[in-house]
Order: structure tokens, then C-alpha cells, then sequence
């Protein structure tokens, strides 16, 4: 007998028809003489499918609910009148079900003569040939004529809608399945797609009728994914082909995660397809990892080391050992002439575990000092501090698939369906199954937008009040009893709860004194507060829109507190989660790359710590913390710092104040950039070593819920080198050794010396799939959800979040406040997908303007607006929106010319240093032409692109 | 705008003692603050904010100002190998 009960034991590769029962019940019943035991809920179609008996089917699909529409899986069942769909037919006790029978076969073979009679007969020159259930199901239902000829009315002529820059849609192909219409809801939650007309008109219809690429459609790729034919297809295959092997790894852009099989024709990638077995993303995906890759063979792309003696020389191709040479001898030479703290390095958080943390190490050991930081520095940093005051780890405390238990889920500055699109989609769906939603958020989220929202509430506070909501909401909490006492009695600090109760019962932070400060209506607070509390499990997801303020770890801790006092910690359904921007924040994190952390957020200063590395590296270590990147930025300026080794960041773009960014730069008398294009930060660079894709490495990933993925190599580096080979040379050729064979060599080093890793190797990840951290003694198989039973550091702890405002205020000279975000189709400074057709949804940044704002200011819609700050002026088009409040102005900064950044304060977190993106008071006119910063911008960038242009031609001659 | 290293460091020292403001109470301020510039702050960072207060020190609030005087001067590292 055949007994299934875990939907994780199952081949991720193989597609059961329907989604799996989560039922502890189990039902038994026979399929074609075989015994089965399966959950009670099971479809018959699933129940077969596990025994390997597997019914013709092209409605279902095992990620949709099954929906009965083709017929094609009619079965018979003993003592059951008819043929019933066995997709939707659930199991019971004793049931005998026939699959093969005479009678279902003529019934099917009748219903694909039917299909075809409507669809084209070209399956050889068809792009899905090879790949397409259609055909599989012709096949298998043994169909050998089609009676009804082709003379009839079909759709054969219908036009191809070839909008989408990835994938066509080709409606005389479609069999309307409704699979792909289903997908956008049930998987994406975009409901971008319908069944327009009836009967034989019915046609798969984009929005109202629009071209894909005008439509609602998010591009995700779910409903090409889901498509049993070639109607909906990607235009790589259609150009070259079925791909002939695939490998499974790492998607590289934000903290979700995803799981991808890279579908190759030797080297080259043809398509990039969600993995079901991945635990993240669970065969869902986004724009940007489906199909923004092409960026990886962009003609941009930096292949060959170069070196010049200054910024304003033209480079000079060499080897890579003459590279590594020079560059060594320079930081060497910075050092004997201006001491061993004036060099340091740059961590990237886009690169692996691994790399990162050879980098901190070639700092730690090679240079001599602490002076490591990371691109996290400017994102989560704040995160780091607060959660590890409060629950004791730097981490969030979750999987994704834990919001599937949430009954109400807040959102605090932060923006899933944009910046996390595939959680951000998980997080519809559980709003559709009816949790209730807060929102945090100076802006109109698209979340708040979620068809089939139940209940929502939406705070829309004022830019830089995080902390006075956090406070008037947890003041709500205690003054109305709805904390939960026998949770903070067991599992909290009673010291500091009381000085906390005390501290937040305070009259000052009252709902009503605080919407003075946050514009929010006492009662919405209170509603907000009551609402996160009443329900059994409450979850809270933020972003950058918590940390990068200069209380960015006070708020963090603020939200720790509230969690806390309601007893939303250490279960399924509830916790702390920050969403991570970039694919490897939380590993870089983790790899000790902040100066004061070593890997596994062990402090520098602790010295049993600190010996167990000085015993694996073989030298003694700084005790004292590094510098981190605004205080190198600083010391740049000062004198005291001259030499840098930055792998895969680019700070001279998404740093706050560029110009004292780019000041600072300049200062260096060494620079070491290793980067796959010509970053901003390479324009300032002595030495430009080629980076490498993820495409083109072995290593792993943490995403933003501490799980440990694979990332595997499909293809050679352009450059020759993967980044972590680079980063040995430069350690040898600086007189430190490094000798590893393979990243897994590094991992074993990392799990001996970090005691959350102690059980995490590659060897445990290709069983396991990926490992949540901690993986030791204590989790051999990892952790899924932390604090389950105590804190890291024993009880819970509430830490005094007073509410001081920033510094950053509107006034007369700068009136308006402005916030930056992200949009879906780029990432970060856009490097990446700016290199890609991305760029047809998001080519330019733009100011949104409330229109009361745009009123007193005469601005019309695309009008060229200058925006100046205390810091810095730039210029940007004009679009007229109500999403935030009037005087609240907002941008993204994906494309460097718009210079976001020019205007952003040096301001920070007064933890971290995180620098206060989220707020910058600005004054906005209308101008005729871009800024000096941006003039500047283009000639020094074409100055530079000539200076790489003429080394290729040097090179080539 | 801040352009001068020691500006930004005692703009940092206040900001710091401002957000650990325990209802006024220097003394607990003071220590929180302490206990942040010992755990965050770098070498040199320590030793100009220490060397500003031997100096001068009126920029910095009662608390920060008092949380640099209980810090040591930190001690030199010369790196060997083992």
C-alpha cells in the first residue's frame, strides 16, 4: 500500500493534478487495484497521481484549484453513475476508481478530437514542440483522426499579441483551459486576466481587452508558466528553441529568494523557470528573476582586469596577475605611508555567503583592522541592532508560508508587491482568504489595492513618525488590556517590561498627542492597535520604510515591543519580519561583514570569540571595532583614509549626499572595484576587476527568512574568475593565504567557527534542499520559526523607544518631504535591469506630486521639476498623484542620472548610521534644464565611457 | 551640512544620548550612551571624541559628554601572526 502524507517528500518536477490536502485525516481507497492512503481532501486525480497513476488532464495543474473544465481526467467509479472529473472529485473511504477503461477512453479520444479541430496542425515548426501537453495528451489518448476536418469556424487567424518584451501571446493556440486566467489570480493576485466572451467566442482577454503590456499585467510569468500550449511563450523559446538541461539555483535579485531552474542550451540560458520545490517561492516568480537575465551577457559587462594610475587616465588592460599586483602593492603602499587603519573594504550583499565572507576576512587578517562594512549599512543595519537588543538575534523570526496562518498582518514601510513581488503575493492571497490588513505608509500601497481585501486599515503618517505610531499603538495595547500577560509573564524580562509599561503609559504617547506628530487620526490608531491585537495571530512585515529614518532601531525595537506585549512571537502566523532588499542582506550580515560583528553576530570585542578566529586564521585581530562606510566616507575627506576594496556595491549611487560621496572617492589613493559593469563607483576606481553573475558561481544565498540556498554555476565567468577566486589572489598577493579548492570548503570553514552554522554544508543543503539558520546541536535541521520556546538571549526584552524627531524638518525654505521607494520592473541602482527589456515599464525616475502641491506650484503632469534639499539639487518629470499626502513628495532611484541621491541628507540612524533615505525636506519648481550636479553627471560619465572605450580599442589592437 | 569629521562625531555623541534619554536621567543615559561607543564606535573615532572632551567638550550634551569621560582610550593592536 501506498501511503503519502507529507507534500514535501514529492518530486518537485512532477505535476499531481491538484494542490495537496493539508488535512491530518487520512482516507484509503483503490486506483486501478492499488491501494492508496492519502489526506481526506485529496482529489482522486492527486490520490492517482501519487501511485504513479497518472490521468490525462489539461485543465488541472497542480499550484491551482482544480476547476473541471476539459473533462479529458473522467474516470469510473464503482457504484457512480457517469463519468466524474476526477480533478474535482475528492477521495473517500473505499472508493474503487477505474482510470483506464474502455468507455473513458473513447470519451476522451472524443474530447481532443474536438480540441483539435480548432487548433493549427503545425507541431513541428510549433516553439512548444517538444514541450507542450497538448500534444502529450493527443498522444496519450491515442487520438489518430479528427472527423470534424478544419473547415468549421476556429480561431487559426486570430492575432498574436506580441506586446510583452518576454512572451508572446498567440490566442490561435489557445485551448481556454483557463489555467493561465487562474494563475493570475490564484498564484500572482493580479486578476490582470479574464475569459472574455461566451461559448465559442470565449478568448483569453489582458484587462479590458488591452495589449498585455497595457494592461494590469505584472509580467510575473505565472500564466506562461501555467499555459499547457504554446498560446502563452516565452519569445527566447520561440527564438531558439527547447532548452536541453537545466540547473537549479538562486534567483539574485531581492531578499525573497526564489528558486530557479535555469533551463540551458549549453552555456546559454534560454529561460528561467520557477522551481516548485524551492520552499521560498514554491514555483511562483517575478518579472525581474523570470525573465530580467540578459544582463548577465550584456555587451556592458567587464570582462578583462584593468588598471590606471589616476581617475583621469584611461585604463589599461592587463592580466589578472598584473592587476592583483598593482592593486596590492598600492593598498600596501597606503598602508606604510598613512597606517594600517586608512584601508578597508566593502562587503556586497549581491554576492555569496561565501565571498563576503573571504572579503571580511582578507579585511580582518589581511589588512590588519575591522574596517568592513556592507551595502547593509544603508538598508537593514537598523534591523541588526534592534532585533538583537529585543529577541536577541538579528534576524526575523519567520518563513514566508507562515503568513498563510496570519489573521491580521501589518505592514510597516515597506511595499511586497513591488519590492518583494513573490511573497508580496503570497501575502494577497492570505488577504483574499479573509486575514485583516494594516498599513503603515506615507503612500497608497498597491496592497491596500488587493481585490477581495477584507478589511484593511490604512495609516498614512507623516515621513518620519514611525516611532510616535509604534508608541501610540503600544500605548493603545496596554491602557486597553489587550496585552497578552501570561505570554510576557513567561517568556519576558519583568524588570524591563515594567519600566517599559510604565514608560509607554505615558500621556505623551497617547493616540491622541501622538497624531498630532503623525497626522493620523487618534482613533485609526486605536482601531489599528485593537485590530492587531484582537485576533489569535498577528504578524508584522516591514522594510526599509522602518529603518532608514534616523530612529530607524528605535522603531525596529518599537515593533519588537509590540509583538512582545501581545505575545505575537514563536509560532506560526505571527513574528517580526523585516523584508530584505537584496537577494543576500541577511548573509552578508551573517558573514560578519559589519566592523563590529565577526560571522554570526559575534562581537569583535569578545575574546573568547575573537580566539577561536585567531586560531583558524592564524593571526591576532583587531579588538576594536572598523569604521563603518559613512564614517570611512568622513575619515576620506579628513585625510586619514586612502585605500578601498569595494566587491559588487556601488556606493557612489546608492548612498545618501553623493557629492560628498563622490568628494570622498575621489580622495582615495587606491580604489579596488570589482564589479560586472562600470558602476557608478568604478568611474572613480584605480583597479577594475571583473565581477561575476550569479549565473557564473558556486555558492549560497540567505534570503530575508534565513534560508540557505544554492547558488550553482550554469556557465563560465565572462571574466574567468569567480568573485571569490579574486578575492584569495588579492589576499596572496597582500601576503595573507588563502588556498580553497571550492566554495564548499569555505562554508565548512564558516559552519566551525560560527556556532548558529555548526550544521549547515553543501552536503546537508543537496539533502535538505536549504537550511534555515540556526543549524546546530540544538536545530540539526535548521529552524523555521525561531523563539519557539526561549530567546537567544533567555527572556524577551523591552527596550525604552521614546519618539524624538528628526532633525530633517520642513520649513519655510524646503516645505515638502521627500520619500524614495522602489518600483517592480527595476532593482536597486539598476545595474541589472536597466540592462534589460525591464526598462519598457520604468525607462526614467519620475516625482510624484500630490495635486494640491502641484496646484500652488502651477505643475502639470511631465512637467520638469528642479528639487533642491539642504544638499543638493536635481531635476526629474512631474507626475501628478494622490497616493501620498499632500506635502509628501516621492521617487524611486533606479536610474543614476536622476540623482535621487544628490538630494538625500547625510542624516542617520542614531544606532547605525543608516542613513535617513526616507525623509529629506525639499522645495520642488518648475525648471527648464537638468541640474549642475546632472550636467556634471553626463560629462563625467562620457568621460569615463570614452576612457574604457579607448582601453578596449588599446586592447584590441 | 556637516563637512568636518569631529562635527559629525559629536553630532553622533548627542544624537546617541538623546535617544537613550532615560526621562532625563544622566547618569543611565550616560552609561547606555558608554556602552554604544565602546560596542559601534571605530579606533580613531573613540580617540578624537575623547581627545574633544580633554579639550573643549561644551558642544556635547550633559550625558554624551559624561558618557566620554567613562571611556578608556583604546588600547593600540598590532597584528601578528600566531
Amino acid at each position: 500500500m501506498i501511503e503519502i502524507f507529507n507534500p514535501k517528500a514529492l518530486d518537485p518536477n512532477k505535476d499531481y493534478g491538484t494542490p495537496p490536502s493539508l488535512s491530518e485525516n487520512l482516507v484509503t481507497l483503490e486506483i486501478d487495484g492499488v491501494n492508496i492512503t492519502v489526506p481526506e481532501g485529496t482529489s482522486v486525480m492527486r490520490a492517482a497521481a501519487l501511485a504513479d497513476i497518472n490521468i490525462p488532464k489539461l485543465c488541472a495543474s497542480d499550484n491551482l484549484e482544480s476547476f473541471g473544465s476539459c473533462r479529458l481526467c473522467a474516470v469510473e467509479i464503482e457504484g457512480r453513475r457517469g463519468y466524474p472529473a476526477s480533478c474535482t472529485t475528492p477521495v473517500e473511504s473505499g472508493m474503487q476508481v477505474s482510470t483506464q477503461t474502455d468507455k473513458v477512453a473513447k470519451l476522451r479520444r472524443n474530447i481532443m478530437e474536438l480540441y483539435i479541430s480548432d487548433h493549427p496542425l503545425d507541431c513541428l515548426t510549433c516553439p512548444s514542440n517538444g514541450d507542450c501537453e497538448l500534444q502529450d495528451m493527443a498522444g496519450a489518448v491515442g487520438l489518430r483522426e479528427v472527423r470534424y476536418g478544419f473547415d468549421g469556424n476556429n480561431h487559426l487567424d486570430a492575432c498574436k499579441d506580441e506586446s510583452n518584451p518576454y512572451f508572446t501571446y498567440d490566442p490561435s493556440k489557445c485551448i481556454v483551459c483557463n489555467r493561465c486566467v487562474r494563475a493570475c489570480e490564484e498564484v500572482q493576485g493580479t486578476f490582470a486576466l479574464t475569459v472574455d466572451g461566451r461559448g465559442f467566442d470565449s478568448r483569453i482577454a489582458a484587462g479590458q481587452n488591452e495589449d498585455f503590456l497595457d494592461s494590469d499585467c505584472v509580467s510575473c510569468g505565472a500564466c506562461v508558466q501555467a499555459c499547457p500550449t504554446s498560446t502563452l511563450i516565452e519569445k527566447n523559446v520561440i527564438d531558439q528553441g527547447q532548452p536541453e538541461h537545466s540547473v537549479v539555483t538562486t534567483c539574485a535579485y531581492c531578499g525573497v529568494g526564489c528558486a530557479f531552474k535555469a533551463e540551458m542550451k549549453g552555456d546559454q540560458v534560454i529561460r528561467m523557470v520557477p522551481y516548485k520545490g524551492g520552499e521560498a517561492n514554491m514555483g511562483h516568480s517575478c518579472v525581474k528573476g523570470r525573465f530580467a537575465f540578459g544582463y548577465a551577457t550584456h555587451k556592458d559587462r567587464i570582462t578583462e582586469p584593468k588598471i590606471r594610475e589616476s581617475i583621469d587616465q584611461p585604463w589599461r588592460i592587463v592580466s589578472w596577475e598584473e592587476a592583483i599586483t598593482f592593486a596590492a602593492e598600492r593598498l600596501k603602499g597606503v598602508q606604510e605611508k598613512y597606517g594600517r587603519e586608512s584601508v578597508g573594504g566593502i562587503t556586497s550583499s549581491r554576492c555569496t555567503n561565501e565571498e563576503t565572507y573571504l572579503v571580511q576576512k582578507l579585511i580582518r587578517a589581511g589588512f590588519g583592522n575591522n574596517n568592513t562594512d556592507t551595502c547593509a549599512r544603508v538598508c537593514h543595519s537598523p534591523t541588526g541592532y534592534g532585533l538583537k537588543v529585543t529577541l536577541g538575534e538579528s534576524a526575523g523570526t519567520q518563513t514566508f508560508e507562515s503568513v498563510l496562518q496570519s489573521d491580521v498582518i501589518m505592514v510597516v514601510g515597506a511595499n511586497p508587491t513591488d519590492a518583494h513581488p513573490v511573497f508580496g503575493s503570497l501575502l494577497r492571497k492570505r488577504l483574499r482568504q479573509g486575514a485583516k490588513l494594516i498599513v503603515a505608509d506615507p503612500r497608497q500601497i498597491d496592497l491596500l489595492k488587493t481585490p477581495h481585501l477584507s478589511e484593511a486599515i490604512h495609516l498614512p503618517l507623516r515621513p518620519g513618525t514611525n516611532v510616535a505610531l509604534i508608541n501610540a499603538m503600544a500605548h493603545t495595547v496596554i491602557t486597553e488590556g489587550l496585552e497578552d500577560q501570561a505570554f510576557i509573564a513567561e517568556r519576558c524580562n519583568d524588570s524591563s517590561y515594567a519600566t517599559w509599561r510604565e514608560f509607554i503609559r505615558g500621556e505623551e504617547n497617547s493616540p491622541e498627542k501622538m497624531s498630532q506628530v503623525t497626522g493620523v487620526a487618534a482613533e485609526d490608531i486605536r482601531r489599528a492597535a485593537r485590530m492587531y491585537a484582537g485576533e489569535h495571530n498577528g504578524a508584522i512585515y516591514y522594510g526599509l520604510g522602518v529603518t532608514e529614518h534616523s530612529q530607524g532601531s528605535t522603531m525596529v525595537m518599537g515593533i519588537a515591543n509590540l509583538a512582545l506585549a501581545t505575545g505575537n512571537i514563536g509560532r506560526d502566523g505571527v513574528g517580526v519580519n523585516p523584508l530584505r532588499g537584496q537577494n543576500n542582506v541577511q548573509g552578508s550580515c551573517d558573514m560578519g561583514s559589519f566592523p563590529h560583528d565577526l560571522p554570526g553576530y559575534q562581537h569583535i570585542s569578545d575574546d573568547q570569540a575573537r580566539s577561536r578566529f585567531e586560531a583558524e586564521w592564524g593571526v591576532t585581530l583587531d579588538h576594536e571595532p572598523g569604521l563603518r562606510i559613512p564614517n570611512m566616507f568622513d575619515a576620506a575627506i579628513a585625510g586619514r583614509f586612502k585605500g578601498m576594496y569595494v566587491q559588487g556595491e556601488d556606493i557612489a549611487q546608492s548612498d545618501p549626499n553623493t557629492q560628498h560621496v563622490e568628494a570622498a572617492l575621489r580622495s582615495l589613493e587606491c580604489l579596488v572595484v570589482q564589479d560586472i559593469f562600470l558602476n557608478e563607483t568604478a568611474k572613480f576606481a584605480h583597479v577594475l576587476l571583473p565581477g561575476s553573475t550569479f549565473l557564473e558561481k558556486d555558492g549560497t544565498f540567505t534570503n530575508a527568512e534565513r534560508r540557505i540556498n544554492r547558488v550553482r554555476k550554469v556557465m563560465a565567468p565572462l571574466g574567468g574568475k569567480q568573485d571569490w577566486e579574486v578575492t584569495m589572489m588579492l589576499s596572496n598577493a597582500l601576503g595573507y593565504p588563502m588556498n580553497y579548492n571550492h566554495p564548499s570548503e569555505i562554508m565548512d570553514e564558516i559552519a566551525r567557527l560560527t556556532p548558529t552554522f555548526t550544521g549547515v554544508s553543501y552536503e546537508k543543503l543537496e539533502q535538505q534542499g536549504s537550511i534555515q539558520w540556526p543549524c546546530n546541536e540544538m536545530f540539526p535541521d535548521g529552524t523555521p520559526i525561531m523563539h519557539t520556546e526561549d530567546f537567544p538571549i533567555g527572556r524577551g526584552e523591552f527596550a525604552l523607544t521614546p519618539y524624538l524627531a528628526t532633525e530633517e524638518r520642513a520649513s519655510r525654505r524646503f516645505p515638502l518631504l521627500l520619500t524614495t521607494g522602489r518600483i517592480l520592473s527595476q532593482y536597486n541602482v539598476g545595474a541589472q535591469t536597466r540592462r534589460t527589456d525591464n526598462q519598457v515599464w520604468h525607462d526614467e525616475d519620475v516625482l510624484e506630486v500630490h495635486p494640491s502641491d502641484a496646484e500652488t506650484r502651477g505643475i502639470q503632469h511631465g512637467d520638469w521639476l528642479g528639487i533642491s534639499s539642504r544638499v543638493g539639487h536635481t531635476v526629474m518629470r512631474a507626475v501628478i498623484s494622490e497616493r501620498m499626502q499632500p506635502g509628501v513628495v516621492y521617487t524611486t532611484f533606479h536610474h543614476p542620472h536622476s540623482g535621487a541621491n544628490v538630494v538625500t541628507t547625510d542624516n542617520s540612524d542614531w544606532a547605525t548610521n543608516c542613513p535617513e533615505y526616507k525623509v529629506t525636506a525639499v522645495q520642488v519648481e518648475k525648471v527648464s534644464q537638468p541640474s549642475q550636479w546632472q550636467q556634471n553627471f553626463v560629462d563625467f560619465r562620457d568621460q569615463q565611457k570614452a576612457l574604457l572605450k579607448q582601453a578596449r580599442e588599446d586592447g584590441m589592437r | 551640512m556637516i563637512t568636518n569629521e569631529l562635527d559629525r562625531l559629536i553630532q553622533m555623541a548627542n544624537h546617541i544620548a538623546a535617544h537613550n534619554d532615560f526621562h532625563g536621567d544622566t547618569t543611565q543615559a550616560a552609561a547606555a550612551t558608554a556602552s554604544h561607543l565602546r560596542k559601534f564606535w571605530a579606533r580613531a573615532m573613540k580617540e578624537s571624541i575623547i581627545r574633544y572632551v580633554a579639550e573643549d567638550g561644551t558642544a556635547l550634551s550633559p550625558a554624551a559628554r559624561l558618557a566620554i569621560q567613562q571611556l578608556d582610550n583604546p588600547q593600540p593592536h598590532t597584528p601578528e601572526t600566531r
